[in-house]
């Protein structure tokens, strides 16, 4: 069933928030080698201009009436930008402005892969409830996003410390493994409820469209929450840690972007 | 007069530890040799600095003409060097070095930025540096100039320290476990620790990690006396070897130095240990030769395992980054070196500005009270214009008497003709007269061409 889609075409706002992103990405990634210690700050305030024009830029669609939570398309966007900000709360924290070098290039594909792709059909018979669910989907999301950029790091550090390569990116850069082991479990610990609330939103409202639940999407969404489930008992009953709990992590999310990229295909190409 | 400042003095570059410790100056001994040094004629200010890396006197002289004076002063200190420390001047002057003027200042801030230390980078020496201004300060050695260029040195220093990476990574071995471990744990704050062994290098590591907040360190031995006394040295626990992989799964931190031929951690052991702490990670320094632990127990989940090489390694990296960051140091500490030489020679020309000014004044000030009394006796407008008139010449042919006297009679007159030249932007006479040819063509050039439009 399609509908007619709301398109605006991008504003200033969002172009300079693209420029801001390739700067900072280019920046963060240059700040993983020894540079002067302002090539760091400005990473950060490239990061800092980013976001804020990003911010505008969803705050002008929503006046164009082109919310966040009205496709997958606006969704991701509003991810990247969800997923930045919870950056610049962490990276105050010493040795995690590392992961700028990660958040800030995926921040950029994802937002321009959700704006200058094709926009597709707009999602029918979109309720409170359907928006309250692809609101709470993203915000988890992108809550899991973090807690897989922290893991990532971790186990490129964990493998820098292995085979003891003090010359490895990251080494002498990054937080310790603790930390980041810690950080990516908080996070996960935060993403999880949301996510699960997201769940049973989206459960309730596919229910109430009576469009079964036959979609492929579906089981994968539910491998989502069952890796991050077992993630967080394994935690907290097994003392599931390090490299073990960040693979998990790492499957988690994969199945997380799995549900978005097919959800995105649907809407964009109309599988 | 003008000041300058000079070091004179030996270093770990310049001299070996037993010519280093004769020439050592104890704490106790700073006042009266302070006070003695800035008697000297030439010897305005003055601070000792004396570790063990460098025994160097810094001081200024302000006393006759720079040249000669610093060098003189710099003899002075030589000579004070060779007398309180009682070791013969002959043998000295090989071992010594002496730096003048702007040397001395680029000195003083590459050793207060722990450029010139032993190991670049290190942090002793820029709290050394502060003592010994202390001191000074406290015996009254100090003055404007030396005062001014150490506190200067210890802005360098901290510069230097937070825009180039000169102080990053370890520099020892057990500086460098502790780093790792703090790669894997953060802070040690709470972590056990467990010595395996009863060698120094374990006790000096263990006490590295005692100092970075690890809680509990317990050591084990195959000699229950040698762990007792061990034990004792690091305020520790001592227990019992039987007990050794119990220990293993409850420490965070695991130290090896037994002398054993054998492997003492292997792999079967250390995957029990790993199993019965969940996989918690483990660091284990392993610093006996041959060593102590099988390299398989390095592949274990969670365990992070380094001997004396990798530990050796990672100090050689650190320095080797050290003395790449100590280039853009080197670059830094020139620019500062250039401002503060600056900032000395502008106190040279200082008191010369300020003569300058006020004979300036006075000649004003004569030449106007003359004037006054003129106008009080002028009666007619052309009186009081030529009283004005004579103001401007008298304050002129004042101020131009002494200066041409000068110019005329100077041996080196083009030197200084030029020197006034620049001093007062004047152009040669050629090109005056040139100029004034050029103007007076412009000027009728400029009345032909108003002829015509008058016409129209």
């Amino acid at each position: 069933m399609a509908a007619e889609v709301v398109t605006t075409p991008p504003q200033v706002a969002f172009y300079f928030a693209m420029i801001s992103y390739v700067v900072a990405s280019v920046l963060h990634l240059s700040s993983l080698a020894q540079v002067p210690a302002w090539v760091k700050h400005a990473a950060r305030w490239a990061v800092v201009i980013a976001f804020i024009a990003h911010g505008v830029d969803i705050g002008w669609r929503g006046v164009e009436q082109v919310h966040p939570a009205t496709s997958v398309r606006e969704a991701l966007g509003f991810l990247s930008w969800v997923l930045v900000g919870a950056y610049l709360v962490l990276s105050r924290r010493k040795g995690l402005s590392v992961l700028g070098a990660f958040v800030a290039p995926v921040a950029l594909v994802v937002l321009a892969t959700a704006r200058l792709s094709p926009s597709g059909n707009a999602v029918t018979g979109l309720s409170s409830l359907g928006r309250l669910h692809i609101a709470s989907a993203t915000v988890g999301v992108a809550v899991f996003c973090l807690a897989t950029v922290v893991s990532v790091i971790y186990l490129m550090q964990e493998r820098n410390l292995k085979s003891k390569n003090f010359d490895g990116v990251l080494f002498r850069s990054s937080a310790s493994l603790e930390t980041l082991d810690r950080l990516s479990a908080r996070l996960v610990s935060i993403g999880f409820p949301i996510f699960t609330i997201s769940m049973m939103l989206g459960g309730v409202w596919v229910a109430q469209r009576e469009q079964g639940f036959g979609r492929i999407e579906y089981p994968i969404a539910g491998v989502t929450w069952l890796a991050f489930a077992a993630l967080m008992l394994g935690r907290s009953l097994r003392g599931l840690q390090g490299r073990r709990a960040a693979l998990l992590t790492l499957l988690g999310f994969g199945a997380a972007m799995l549900v978005l990229a097919l959800y995105f295909l649907r809407r964009s190409v109309g599988v | 007069m003008p000041s300058e400042l000079f070091v004179v003095g030996v270093s770990w570059r310049s001299a070996p530890v037993s010519v280093r410790e004769k020439l050592a100056f104890h704490d106790e001994e700073l006042e009266g040799h302070l006070k003695k040094l800035v008697t000297h004629e030439l010897i305005d200010e003055a601070v000792i600095l004396s570790t063990c890396n460098r025994v160097e006197i810094y001081g200024c002289t302000s006393k006759g003409s720079p040249a000669s004076a610093v060098a003189q002063a710099a003899a002075e200190t030589r000579a004070f060097i060779s007398h309180s420390r009682g070791f013969p001047a002959e043998k000295l002057s090989d071992v010594l070095f002496e730096h003048l003027e702007e040397d001395a200042i680029r000195h003083i801030f590459r050793v207060a930025s722990a450029l010139d230390s032993m190991v670049v980078g290190e942090s002793q020496i820029l709290g050394q540096l502060k003592s010994a201004f202390g001191a000074s300060s406290n015996y009254q050695s100090l003055g404007p100039v030396l005062g001014r260029c150490m506190e200067r040195a210890f802005s360098v220093a901290k510069r230097v320290r937070t825009e180039t990476g000169i102080s990053r990574g370890a520099a020892n071995v057990s500086s460098v476990a502790v780093e790792l471990a703090k790669r894997v744990f953060g802070e040690l704050d709470g972590k056990s620790v467990l010595v395996v062994g009863a060698g120094k290098m374990s006790a000096l590591a263990a006490r590295h990690l005692r100092a970075d907040g690890a809680a509990l360190i317990r050591v084990t031995n195959r000699s229950p006396e040698k762990a007792e006394r061990l034990a004792d040295e690091i305020d520790g626990i001592a227990c019992a070897w039987q007990d050794l992989e119990i220990e293993l799964s409850k420490a965070d931190v695991i130290i090896t130095s037994t002398g054993s031929r054998e492997p003492v951690l292997t792999k079967k052991i250390m995957k029990q240990a790993m199993k019965r702490r969940r996989y918690k990670p483990c660091f284990i320094m392993d610093i006996a030769v041959p060593r102590d632990v099988e390299s398989a127990v390095g592949k274990l989940e969670g365990v992070y395992l380094f001997d004396m090489d990798d530990l050796e390694r990672l100090v050689s990296e650190n320095l080797k980054e050290r003395s790449r960051e100590a280039e853009s140091a080197f670059s830094l500490v020139e620019g500062e070196v250039r401002q503060f030489h600056q900032w000395m020679r502008q106190q040279h020309v200082v008191p010369t500005i300020r003569s300058l000014r006020s004979h300036f004044h006075e000649v004003a000030a004569a030449e106007v009270e003359k004037a006054l009394r003129n106008l009080e006796k002028a009666n007619t407008e052309h009186e009081r214009q030529e009283a004005m008139q004579r103001l401007g010449k008298g304050i002129a042919n004042k101020l131009l008497h002494a200066p041409t006297t000068v110019l005329k009679q100077a041996s080196d007159a083009e030197t200084l003709a030029d020197s006034v030249s620049q001093l007062f932007s004047l152009d040669s006479q050629d090109e005056s007269e040139e100029r004034s040819k050029a103007s007076a063509l412009n000027q009728a050039g400029l009345a032909k061409t108003a002829v015509p439009s008058k016409k129209a």
